[in-house]
């Protein structure tokens, strides 16, 4: 099984370098030619436009974009993503240090959408050609137009001031502190053997991974749909009820193998779009993670922070996107063969 | 196919939902602080824990809780002592003497000396640490060490402002040994300052909590320990408030205050503080022409733009400068009359059926109903004969347009000044040298670089009332408001406001 997914892990290795030079180059002109200007952010504001400009210079702004890029490049190649403008620190410290945050909000956003879409996806399938099908399917499409600021908002009103069941900021509880470690907080927790500020992150994860994941399981739901329709269109579900198989095995040991592998597929990419959707739930749940800092950043014009930020998003889609595809590699012996 | 929700199934499942619901309900903190604590929702982090690094003006109220600057502001902006028990300088601005007090000590148990003073203010400076006090004190060419509580501070030329800027923004007070010992990074990470507080954990965009300093030299606070929750979302700050998250919270919404104050446990406040709200103007293209900028402000009605966008609690303003602060004017008035500024634009052949034509910019978002201002503007200009044509900016962009000399004929922009002086009002406003004003033509500007220089207090300030008129006048300016600092808090919660809009933990209280 291995030898089918190593030689895919090294191919998307490679590929992934090239990748993230081509978004690099993008971020780093679109960002320079934005009408901001990060010398006159980057200095006090009483400075005087002769100190702005000497600063722009300093800062290698005067010089030609690709000068200017190839300058970013080579300090990166060193490790060295630069000093963030607002912040006045390395820039790749606060990112290593918010992106475990967000890392733990998507991943869990992603078990509510994935929890959500099969169980919705098998209910839609389980029911079709019936009422309830119609109206499960009126469901599905407003939870999809509902954008995931909005299942935020609504579930603080409703689960944080209506019935204050949760809590709506930050990670932990007042009264704990944070404990040392990897900045997963639900694995730090465990490892230190505090249960209790488990439990608190968890508490606070519930209403931002439930708007996320709620705004992206519609999609599974009605893609593993289609895959059943299609799925059972095929012989081998035909032989197995001639079998005398229960409807409940043929649908959960022999289609639902099939049928998840294109929601897999559109997993992954939604984990994309996932991870995007972290910068407004993080603003509105006041979650420290790699959302919040990027906000920030745009706001201040920090553009070496949105340039670390944007690379981070895209080298954390890269491999999710390589993880899902030996994930496929995995589960489908076909193309192992190949 | 036989996948069928048995009875019992279900009722199984509605009893787990309620056990967990209950243990949810159960583990909820109880957000009912004691007496000795307070939790206040900012909509704000501190950009670093070094105070003198970045200018932050929602940061000060944090910053005053853990450091204090060597003079200080009262509630009613007045200049007064803190680390600096007097000071006097001399006549020719050219130096400053300050007396510290004896009796401060950091958290770590130094004591604060003159040597502190001095590293802060001078040697830290020209040792290239990269902070924004540089600007406010590169007039500083040496500062004397007569005792370990007398300092005289040295200037490279006049310098008439530097005892306000003692006590603005960014001016907190440093230790040399304990910084020089763990270096400016390690500080950052571990700050110590000599203020009521000590900082105690601190996650960035996120948390802030701060213990009473019981060494603290000046008055005791009567609140133990302070939470600040970073909330940066206005929606999510009016939730926290509602559900008790928070005891206290800034920067609500104007509608949202008038809504809260409704609930029998909360107060709103709308305080008018040291910020303006005023049209930053070109001195060409279609305001090349003094009618048409001396219509476009007479046309606007700015006790009604604080009506509908302030609940009426912002103040229609006439010079650059707040109510309280030492360059305003309190009998000067410039009327709101359509008539006139019909008028003016008549002298100029235009009417509202061949109005004149301009661009116009906002904000959105960038403070309270800033759109719906500028969209207001539009339509007042609409009806006396200007045409507006209006764009949006974000506030980040507003300095690369202006050095390109890209910003419209006018621009809608707000201004915050907690130090009250008229230098940080019409002084950087209008002074053309300085990145913030649009306005280039050197009539205005003349007279802004001589009030830079000039050191009599006195003659400063006068200076500054005679030009914030002459401003108005030459329409070179059009103020609009003085902006308010929205609140709510519980109502068992009270605290001490402040001119300039800062929330200090220090002055709060439980009744």
């Amino acid at each position: 099984m291995m030898t089918g997914v190593l030689p895919l892990v090294g191919r998307r290795l490679v590929a992934s370098v090239f990748i993230l030079l081509i978004v690099s180059f993008l971020l780093f002109v679109v960002l320079h030619v934005l009408p901001v200007d990060p010398a006159a952010m980057s200095v006090p504001p009483n400075a005087t436009l002769a100190e702005i400009e000497a600063k722009r210079v300093e800062m290698g702004l005067d010089r030609p974009l690709y000068v200017q890029y190839g300058i970013w490049l080579g300090q990166v190649a060193h490790g060295d993503f630069g000093t963030s403008i607002h912040f006045r620190r390395g820039v790749l410290g606060l990112v290593m240090a918010t992106l475990p945050a967000t890392i733990e909000l998507a991943l869990l956003s992603m078990i509510v959408a994935t929890v959500l879409g099969l169980a919705g996806g098998l209910l839609l399938f389980h029911t079709r050609g019936t009422r309830t099908e119609k109206a499960i399917d009126f469901g599905s499409i407003l939870l999809l137009s509902t954008p995931e600021f909005l299942w935020a908002l609504f579930f603080i009103l409703m689960f944080g001031v209506a019935l204050p069941l949760l809590p709506f900021t930050g990670r932990l509880d007042p009264n704990m502190s944070l404990p040392a470690g990897t900045g997963f907080l639900l694995f730090d927790s465990l490892y230190a053997g505090r249960p209790d500020i488990f439990w608190s992150a968890v508490r606070h994860l519930i209403m931002p991974s439930l708007a996320l994941g709620i705004a992206f399981s519609p999609t599974i739901m009605r893609v593993l749909r289609s895959s059943f329709l299609d799925v059972y269109q095929e012989d081998y579900i035909h032989l197995a009820r001639l079998r005398g198989l229960s409807e409940r095995r043929i649908l959960l040991r022999h289609a639902l193998k099939n049928a998840i592998l294109p929601t897999l597929s559109l997993m992954g990419v939604q984990f994309g779009f996932l991870f995007g959707g972290t910068l407004l739930v993080e603003v509105i749940y006041s979650y420290p993670g790699l959302g919040n800092l990027m906000v920030d950043a745009v706001r201040n014009a920090d553009l070496p922070i949105i340039q670390a930020v944007g690379l981070a998003y895209c080298v954390v889609v890269l491999m999710i996107n390589t993880i899902v595809d030996s994930l496929y590699l995995v589960l489908n012996p076909k193309l192992r063969l190949r | 196919m036989t996948l069928e929700f048995e009875r019992r199934t279900l009722l199984q499942m509605l009893g787990l939902g309620v056990v967990g619901g209950t243990a949810l309900g159960e583990s909820w903190p109880a957000f009912a602080q004691g007496k000795d604590t307070v939790t206040i929702g900012w909509p704000s982090d501190v950009p670093s824990w070094d105070p003198n690094q970045r200018f932050a003006p929602d940061a000060q109220s944090i910053f005053k809780l853990v450091f204090d600057t060597a003079i200080d502001q009262g509630p009613d902006l007045k200049y007064i002592p803190r680390l600096v028990s007097k000071w006097e300088l001399a006549a020719d601005g050219l130096s400053l003497a300050l007396e510290l007090r004896d009796d401060v000590v950091f958290h770590n148990g130094d004591k604060m000396t003159a040597e502190d003073f001095r590293y802060t203010f001078f040697e830290r400076i020209k040792a290239g640490h990269a902070v924004d006090t540089k600007n406010s004190f590169r007039k500083v060419s040496d500062i004397e060490i007569q005792s370990p509580t007398k300092v005289v501070m040295k200037f490279s030329e006049p310098n008439a402002t530097v005892v306000q800027w003692l006590g603005f923004m960014g001016s907190f007070v440093v230790p040399k040994k304990y910084m020089e010992s763990v270096g400016v990074e390690k500080f950052r990470d571990k700050p110590v300052g000599t203020g009521p507080y000590k900082l105690v954990e601190y996650q960035l965009n996120a948390r802030i909590v701060l213990e009473r300093n019981d060494a603290y030299f000046g008055p005791k606070p009567k609140i133990k320990r302070v939470v600040i929750e970073i909330i940066k979302d206005p929606s999510a700050r009016v939730a926290a408030i509602q559900s008790g998250q928070v005891d206290i919270t800034t920067n609500v919404p104007v509608r949202e205050v008038t809504r809260l104050e409704r609930e029998p446990t909360l107060a709103g406040q709308m305080d008018p503080m040291t910020r303006v709200i005023l049209l930053q103007c070109r001195n060409d293209e279609g305001f090349a022409d003094q009618n048409v900028r001396l219509a476009a402000h007479h046309a606007i009605d700015k006790a009604a733009l604080s009506k509908a966008f302030y609940n009426g609690a912002a103040v229609p303003l006439a010079v650059p400068a707040t109510p309280g602060t030492p360059g305003y004017v309190p009998d000067y008035k410039f009327a709101f009359d359509p008539d006139k500024a019909k008028a003016y634009l008549a002298k100029s052949g235009f009417s509202p059926d061949k109005p004149a034509k301009i661009k116009f910019a906002s904000t959105n978002g960038h403070f309270p109903s800033d759109y719906d201002i500028a969209r207001a503007i539009v339509q007042m200009w609409g009806k006396v004969g200007i045409a507006a044509e209006l764009e949006t900016i974000e506030y980040a962009k507003y300095f690369e347009l202006n050095r390109g000399g890209k910003l419209p004929e006018a621009t809608l922009y707000s201004w915050d000044n907690g130090s009250g002086d008229p230098e940080i009002f019409a002084g950087y406003l209008l002074n053309p040298k300085m990145p913030f004003s649009a306005w280039k033509g050197m009539e205005v500007g003349e007279k802004v670089l001589k009030l830079f220089n000039t050191v009599n207090y006195d003659e400063r300030i006068a200076g500054y009332k005679d030009l914030n008129k002459f401003a108005v006048e030459y329409g070179a300016t059009i103020p609009l408001l003085q902006s308010v600092q929205t609140l709510v808090r519980k109502k068992g919660l009270t605290f001490q406001t402040y001119g300039n809009g800062w929330v200090l933990a220090n002055t709060m209280q439980w009744s």
